[in-house]
Order: structure tokens, then sequence, then C-alpha cells
């Protein structure tokens, strides 16, 4: 029965494509257009689903042989990539349980998003999600994982953007896929680190290996791989992106962020389990970043008002619980415990639309005594613990700073030691800038520019002979008089733009890293 | 060594020279537009049968074809492939087919002897490709220079196109000087290793020179003359100025040829480091130094602009500094990534190009202030659009995926720190790309001249959707293209590492 799981991310798949190409050659238009696709959409993740419980049930039966091996993907040197499949354990029962959610979550959306715009676009990415969300829970290797961890992200990006008219929205999405990306580079450094050190990225081979690697080895791997599978999850400190995420339709916020890809950390996390079983420190690090999560989640979660928000940071709370379970070894009561939670919460966000219906015009209720005491951390609550503004001070505006400082360097200091003809910097645009240009050009002939050159060469001949030349001018025909305090004051004004860019923390951090890197590497 | 029985590599380079020099002499700009179109189909079709001819196995260079050219100097017209260049020759074909495509109707001035130009490029491309002898190497080299110097110059669309077309002939003329000097110094070498007198003893043969021991003194100046050389056009930081003038001034499917067509990494693959391996090897770390500074510098860069066709100057120059660290790692699977990502540049990089080239056709201008909001005006744009740009990002399923898997395992396993170096390029890839998309594409239209403006015409997506195609299915089957090069890598690998131990 092995051969059923090709065909579980193969259906979605088939019909994103078919989805998708309608879409593109605008064939179907219309409410015709509407029943098409979300019929393809649906029968194609019935079918995945039915040949899941299927393999369940095979599986249950004692029927498959744990693995099925498709054909070679990639093979580079020693480096293979096959496409396989796991089809025992965990990763079926996971499989089985979210095609089930996602067959819900797409009947439920075949209504809600009816007359919507986007209407196909949002089946066709629903689709594609199901399709790289299976092939995440059953491949057989990192990089198949990889793959799928990927589109979900990318489906996740356009479908926070669903309504991209809306700048926020697609601020959001930018934001959301930007930090997973840091965790993707954890999980690329991950797959890169058992090629090196266990010469596999098969999870079977690689979880067969634990016993034989050493400790450091086993530790450095699994910390890639966590730190990829917390920023999936959404653990501290990448919390924040989940309140952005919810900018998406209900349906993609159910399935998104309330039951399925949101436990693609916490599913990384136990297939990895003998690998982290070896490893103390991480398990160590799960278990403070798992309970930092759910204490921070419960804090700002009792202050939310808006029941997307509450949902929000009860999720990221309850997936804090599942790390620190398996921190502590509790490896069971994960599994079950993120199979119930994906299971409510599926119910809980697909009715949180109807929920603020019904309570609409019912009083607020007041923040507890316990808060309003200890008014810190009631602020602190309601501000999330500043974690946006403080990512935004110690990484991202550093990064664009620098960004714009390079910018400068590169127009005006590289592009010009080059000795360039023209300068598309400096390219002008308006009258009054080739008025300004015609001035400053006869000053410059007014003052003692004695020849012109261009490029390192040329400066340095035009740089001698102006030297000569402002040596016989000055030194000999008039004596040393008020231009030496100038270029004092010149000199000294270079020196305090030199300090004021040293001083800047960015480059004292880029300073750092350089002299790093150079020892490194050798 | 396989000598070929029928002279399909020169043939293929002829095919487009004669065919510039016809498209040129036609009076009827119509008919001579035609002709040109169907030189470069004819082309691809010839580029293709010489891949079907081609035999992957063999790790060593093939249809080679020989013939005594300046017998004085021993210079001979010496050309052949290999599974590194063996790609190269199909890709530049559709390349040139792409661009032609491109400028179909937006070229009135002097139409004819733009479309000769843009043949006799390509032919000069495959000679570049296919030529075993430095020398040979040498001309085709200075050759790409008038063709873009005049495509530059008289086509752009700056207002200071003649001065970018100046800057780049410059820095190239500039590049081909230390270039010519390192192959004096290897034919130099060889007549003084054989014992002959100079004119007699020397030689310019590529497969002559890599057999040919070189004193290590000597392997340290030719290697670092030939980087710098190759290092000016691939380009790497700081030569690379001339690449954002150009793409703010000449035309954009000029653009598209010069970031699409690697040719100064190409010159580092096929000459720099096997000419000098024990150089190379030693340098490595520089070599990757140097590609890791230019990846993140250029990512940075790339961050702060507000025009697509500056952004994606920078986002190339940014992915050429990751190729280099795949080269440098000096093992199987970064080089094979870096030439898998070279042959994806020569579809995905030049299609982003040609994109920004048609919002530039349509709304003048390609700055974030004049756009927004464009995927509700035109959504097959878009759609092109962001399928390259995830290329660009290397998201799995596209073809940019494996090629920067591979370079990344190669580059942590030999230099950790420059593979750390290489995943903050994958971060702020995504970070400058989507945010361009955002502000470009996404969010409300908010210039009323932008409702007017027309989705692509259906010549603009027959141009695109193949490259559209090939990004999906190298990336989805990425095996096909590692099979061609495999031994070929292999061979190259095996040359500078039994020379260099």
């Amino acid at each position: 029965m092995d051969v059923l799981v090709i065909f579980i991310p193969l259906f979605p798949f088939i019909a994103a494509i078919i989805i998708g190409f309608g879409y593109f050659s605008s064939q179907v238009m219309g409410l015709r257009g509407e029943l098409s696709s979300s019929d393809v959409a649906r029968n194609a993740i019935y079918l995945s689903s039915v040949s899941a419980i299927l393999l369940l049930i095979a599986d249950l039966a004692g029927e498959n042989s744990g693995s099925k091996m498709v054909g070679q993907w990639l093979d580079s040197g020693n480096f293979v990539v096959n496409l396989n499949f796991i089809t025992t354990g965990f990763n079926v029962v996971v499989a089985a349980l979210f095609s089930v959610i996602l067959v819900i979550i797409t009947v439920f959306s075949k209504n809600y998003v009816h007359y919507e715009p986007g209407f196909r676009r949002f089946f066709f990415v629903l689709s594609l999600f199901s399709s790289s969300m299976f092939l995440l829970i059953l491949s057989g290797n990192a990089i198949g994982t990889f793959i799928g961890w990927e589109l979900a992200g990318l489906c996740s990006y356009l479908l926070i953007s669903y309504s991209y008219e809306r700048p926020v929205a697609v601020i959001n999405a930018t934001r959301v896929f930007v930090t997973n990306r840091i965790g993707d580079t954890g999980f690329i450094l991950g797959m890169a680190l058992s090629f090196y050190f266990a010469g596999t990225v098969d999870w079977t081979s690689l979880n067969g290996m634990a016993e034989t690697l050493s400790t450091p080895t086993v530790t450095v791997i699994s910390l890639c791989f966590v730190v990829a599978a917390m920023a999936k999850s959404a653990q501290l400190p990448f919390s924040p992106w989940l309140a952005r995420a919810m900018e998406g339709p209900t349906p993609s916020s159910a399935v998104f962020y309330g039951s399925v890809m949101i436990h693609s950390g916490v599913f990384l996390v136990i297939l990895l389990q003998p690998i982290i079983d070896k490893a103390p420190f991480t398990m160590g690090l799960l278990v403070i970043v798992g309970l930092a999560t759910a204490i921070y989640s419960y804090l700002v979660g009792l202050t939310q008002t808006d029941v997307k928000s509450s949902l929000c940071f009860a999720i990221t709370g309850q997936l804090g619980l599942m790390f620190l379970e398996c921190g502590l070894g509790l490896w069971e009561l994960a599994m079950w415990h993120m199979c119930a939670h994906a299971i409510v919460r599926c119910f809980q966000v697909l009715t949180a639309p109807s929920l603020i219906k019904n309570v609409n015009g019912n009083p607020m209720k007041p923040a507890s005594p316990f808060f309003t005491n200890r008014r810190w951390l009631y602020i602190a609550s309601i501000q999330r613990f500043w974690l946006d503004p403080i990512t935004d001070r110690t990484l991202v505006r550093p990064v664009y700073g620098l960004g714009h400082d390079l910018d400068r360097f590169d127009k005006n200091i590289i592009d010009r030691a080059m000795g360039d003809p023209v300068s598309s910097f400096t390219a002008i645009s308006s009258l009054t800038q080739i008025e300004n240009e015609a001035r400053r050009k006869r000053v410059d002939e007014i003052q003692m520019e004695f020849v012109r050159g261009k490029g390192i060469v040329g400066k340095l001949l035009e740089w001698v002979a102006n030297i000569m030349s402002w040596f016989e001018e000055r030194l000999v025909l008039r004596g040393i008089g008020m231009d030496l305090v100038t270029i004092g004051r010149n000199l000294g004004h270079a020196a305090n733009m030199f300090e004021l860019l040293l001083l800047k923390p960015r480059y004292l951090v880029l300073f750092v890293f350089i002299v790093l890197m150079l020892a490194a590497s050798i | 060594m396989i000598e070929a029985d029928f002279p399909f590599l020169s043939f293929l380079i002829i095919v487009p020279l004669a065919g510039a020099i016809l498209t040129g002499s036609i009076r009827n700009t119509d008919i001579a537009k035609h002709i040109a179109f169907y030189v470069a189909i004819l082309t691809l079709l010839l580029s293709l049968f010489t891949l079907i001819l081609f035999d992957p196995s063999y790790g060593e260079f093939q249809l080679v074809e020989r013939y005594t050219w300046i017998p004085l100097l021993n210079i001979e017209y010496l050309v052949g492939v290999d599974g590194i260049s063996i790609l190269f020759l199909p890709m530049t074909a559709l390349l040139t087919l792409m661009t032609m495509l491109a400028a179909w109707n937006s070229v009135s001035l002097l139409t004819r002897f733009h479309f000769a130009l843009l043949l006799a490029l390509e032919g000069v491309s495959f000679g570049i490709f296919c030529a075993l002898d430095t020398v040979l190497f040498f001309l085709f080299w200075e050759l790409t220079l008038p063709p873009f110097f005049f495509l530059i110059g008289l086509w752009g669309i700056g207002s200071h196109r003649r001065s970018a077309a100046m800057k780049y002939l410059l820095y190239m003329i500039a590049g081909g000087v230390p270039i010519l000097l390192a192959f004096i110094l290897l034919a130099s070498n060889h007549a003084h290793h054989i014992d002959e007198m100079i004119p007699l003893g020397l030689s310019f043969s590529l497969p002559v020179l890599l057999n040919t021991p070189l004193p290590d003194n000597l392997q340290v100046i030719v290697f670092v003359l030939l980087l710098l050389g190759f290092a000016v056009k691939a380009p790497l930081v700081p030569l690379h100025t001339w690449m954002p003038t150009v793409a703010m001034e000449g035309p954009t499917h000029v653009v598209a040829l010069l970031v699409g067509l690697k040719l100064g990494v190409y010159g580092i693959l096929r000459f720099a480091m096997p000419l000098a391996p024990v150089a190379a090897a030693d340098f490595s770390w520089l070599l990757s130094v140097i590609g890791a500074v230019t990846l993140i510098y250029a990512a940075l860069i790339a961050l702060q602009q507000t025009n697509l066709r500056r952004l994606l100057a920078y986002s190339s120059v940014s992915h050429v500094g990751l190729v280099i660290v795949g080269v440098a790692s000096l093992t199987v699977q970064g080089l094979q990534g870096a030439i898998f990502q070279m042959i994806n540049f020569t579809f995905m990089a030049s299609a982003l190009m040609l994109i920004a080239g048609f919002i530039h056709h349509r709304i003048g201008s390609t700055e974030t202030i004049h756009l927004g909001g464009l995927s509700s005006v035109m959504p097959k744009l878009t759609f092109f659009y962001f399928l390259f740009a995830l290329a660009s990002i290397g998201l799995p399923g596209t073809s940019g995926f494996p090629a920067e898997l591979l370079m990344i395992i190669g580059a942590l396993n030999t230099h950790s720190i420059l593979g750390f170096a290489a995943l903050s390029g994958a971060i702020l890839s995504a970070a400058y790309m989507l945010s361009y998309t955002r502000k470009a594409f996404l969010g409300p239209v908010t210039r009323s001249d932008i409702k007017q403006v027309f989705d692509l015409k259906p010549r603009e997506i027959a141009l695109l959707f193949i490259p559209g195609l090939l990004v999906l299915i190298f990336g989805l089957f990425p095996d096909y293209i590692l099979n061609i090069n495999q031994s070929a890598s292999e061979a190259w690998l095996s040359r500078l590492t039994i020379q260099a131990p």
C-alpha cells in the first residue's frame, strides 16, 4: 500500500496547476469559473484525504514497508537527493489528520469567499498549500521537507496579501515572509551540516546515526533545525509575525495559523526526536523557549480585545507548551497535544467571524485586578512587550541604514574613484541643476584647478600638479596666510565626520563580523 | 579530446555572423527584421542539435576543430566544448531570440543595423564559449565590445547613453589588458618549458597550456591578472559600477543580454583557475571573500533601490558574488551549483530585465513613485515578474533553488563562515525583491495614467513563456542539467586538486 503516499501530495498539486492555468489563460470567468475551480480543488483534496486515510489504515494493519522510493531528484558528486516518502508512524497519522482538516476548510471556504474577486486565486493557493504541506509531512528526506516548508511559506505570503490593494496587508505579508526566511536559513544550514557530518539528508538514516555522531555535532545540527522550527511555529523571538499574518481571509488563517502550517515547527522537532534526545543543550533551549513563549503569550493574550489576536496568542501559547513538552522529553504527550490542538483550533478560528457577530454589542470585560495593580506589566502586555519595535531597532533599521550608507559610498567614492566619463547617479533632471552645475564649474575654474584628471591615475597626476601649483602660488608667492586656518578647519571637520560614522553601532558590528570572517577563512 | 567529423561549432559561430551581414545589407527594414528573426531561430535549432551530439559522459573537450591560423606564432583556430560550456550555447541562442522579440517594435532608428548587431553579438558569444585557443578567445572577447558600444550608445533610453557606452567600453578595454598579458606570459612559459626559441615554442592552445607546468610565482601573477580582467566583466566589487550605469542608460533588452551572459565568471571558470591551479587553490579563500563581499555589498545596496533597473543590476552583481563563492569552494556541489546558476541567469535575470523594459515602455519609468498597484492592471505581467522574482530569491520549485542549495552546501563545506554570508544573502534577496514587489505591484493604484496601461501582448507572452517554463522544469527536474556537466565538473576539479595537493 506504499504507493498511495505518492498520490497524497500529487492530487492537490495537479489541482493547483489546473486552476492556475485556467486563471492565467482566463478561460473560465465569472460564476462558472468559481464553481469549476472550487470543485477541482475540493475533489483533489477529497481524493488525497481518502488516500491518506487508506494509508493510515494500511499502516495500522501493518501493510506498509516504511518508505517509498520514487526516483532520484538531484545528484552532484556524493550529494544525492531522492524523492522518497515515509509511510509509517507519526507522519502518516498527521497526514491523515491534516487532510481531513484541509477537506473541512476547503469546503468551508467555498461559501466564505464566494463572489470575492480573488476567488480562484484563493483556491489555487489553497491547493498548492495542501500539496506542499503533504510533501513536508511525508517526505523521507530533509530537502523534500524543506521544499514543502518553503512553498507553504510562499502560500502564506500569497494569502496574507490576498487583498493586495490594502497597503497594510502587503507590508505584513513581506514582513512575515522575510522573518520566516531567517528560520529557513537555519533549515538550510541544518541540511548542509547533516550532509557534512553524517553524509546524508535522509531523515531515517540521519536519525539512525544519532548514536554514532558526537554530542557537539548532534547539538549543532539539531540547533539549526530547532531555529527553523521556532520561526515557523512563531516561538520567541519570532512570535510577532503571527499577529501580522492574521491579515488574510478567515479560512486561510484557520488553515495556516490555526491548525496546519503553524504546527510544522513542532512536527519537525518531533521528527528529529532521536537526534534531539542526544543533545541536552537543544533540549534545554526547547524548554526555555517554550516556557518563555507560553508565559509571554499568556500575559499578552490577557489584554487582547479582538477575537483574532486573542486566538493568535492562545495558539503561540499552546505551541510554546508543545515545545516545552518536547524539551522535557515527553514526546508522546507533545504528539497528542499537537493533534488535539489542530482539531480544536480549526473549529475555533473558523467560527471566529460568527462569534464576532454573536457577541456584537456585549460590554467589554474589564481587565483583571491582578493586572490593573501592576501597571508596568499591563503596559508591556498591551504593547506586546515591544517585540516588533525592538526587532526594528536592532535588525531592520541597521540593515537598511547600512544599505543606505553603502549606496552613497558606491555613488560617491567607488564610482568616482574608477574615473568614469559619466555617472548615472548624478544624472541631471532639472534646469536648476544644470545651472548649479555650470556655476559650480565656473567657480572651480576660477579657483586654482591647474589640470583636471579622471580616475586614479588621472587624479594622482592632477593632485601632484595641483600641489605643485599650490605650493608655487601660496607658499612662494603669497606666503603663509589665512589659508592654513581654513585647511585646519576642514581637516577637523572631516575627522569629526569619520568619528561620527565610526560611533554608529552598525559599523562596530560590521567590523567585528569582517574580522571574524577573515579569521575563519584563513 | 574528440575531434568533430563535421565543423558544427564553426557553423554555429558563422551562421549568426553571416546572418548579421545579410540583415545589414538588405534594404527593406521589414524583410531584414524577419531574416534576423529566422536566422536566430535557425541558430537556436543548430545549438540544440549540438547539444544532442554532445556526449555528457566524456569529461574532456569534444567536437574539437583545429586549423592553423597564424603559423608564425603557433596560433591556431581551435574550438571545442565540454560539459561546462555546452549548455551556454542553446541558452545564448534563446536569450538572443528573446531580446529580438522584445525589441521587435520598440526600435525604429537604424533598425537593420540594430538587428544585425544583435546577431553579430550572438555569433561572437558562441565564439567565446567555444574558443580553446587563448588568442582566439581574446579576439572574440574584444569583439563583443563594438556591438555593445553601439547598442548602448545608439538605442539607450537614458539621457547619458553615449557616456554610458563609453564607460562600458573603457572598463572592458581596461579589463582586456591584464588578460592579454597573462596569455602572453603563459605562452612564453610554454616556450621556456620545452626549451625553444620564443616564436617557435610559443603555444596559445588551452589544452596544451593546461598540461604545461607553471612555476608557482608565475602562477600567482597569471591568476591575479586573469582574475582582475575577468572581474571587470563579471562584475565583482569594486569594479562593478558600470553595471548600474548601463542598466539605467542602456536599452533594457541589451542590458538583459549583459546580465544574462555571465562571460566574466565563465572566463574565471575556464581560464583563470585551471591555468593557474596552485594559485587558484591557494587563493580560493581570497576569491571566496571577494565573492562574499560582493554578495552582501550589492544585496545591501539593492535594498535601497527605488528603480527596478538599478535594483536588478545590483541583484545581478549580488548573484555573481554567490556564484564566485560557489566556484571558490572547490567542491563538486559548489561548482555544479555555480554552473547551474549561470545557466539560470541567461533566462531568469534577463527575463526580469525585459519585464522592466515592458514596464518602462508602457509607463515611461521604473521608479516606484511612478508605479504602484500594477498587479490589478497588468495581472499577466505581474505573474511573470513574480515567477522570475521567486526564482531569483531561490524558492523551491523554481530553478534558483537547486543551484543555490548546491552552492551553499559547497561553500559551507569549505569556508563555513562564508557559507553564512551566502545564507544572509538569501535573506536579503528575499527582502529587496519582495519590498520592490510590494511598492510597485501591490497596493492601491494611485496614479491615473496607470489605469489605462495594457497588459502583455501575445508577442511578449510568447517570449516570456519559454523562460517561465524553463524556470519550472529546471526547478522540478534539476538532474537534467546536472548530468550534462557532472563529468566535466569532476574533471575540472581533479585538474585543480592533482596539481595543487
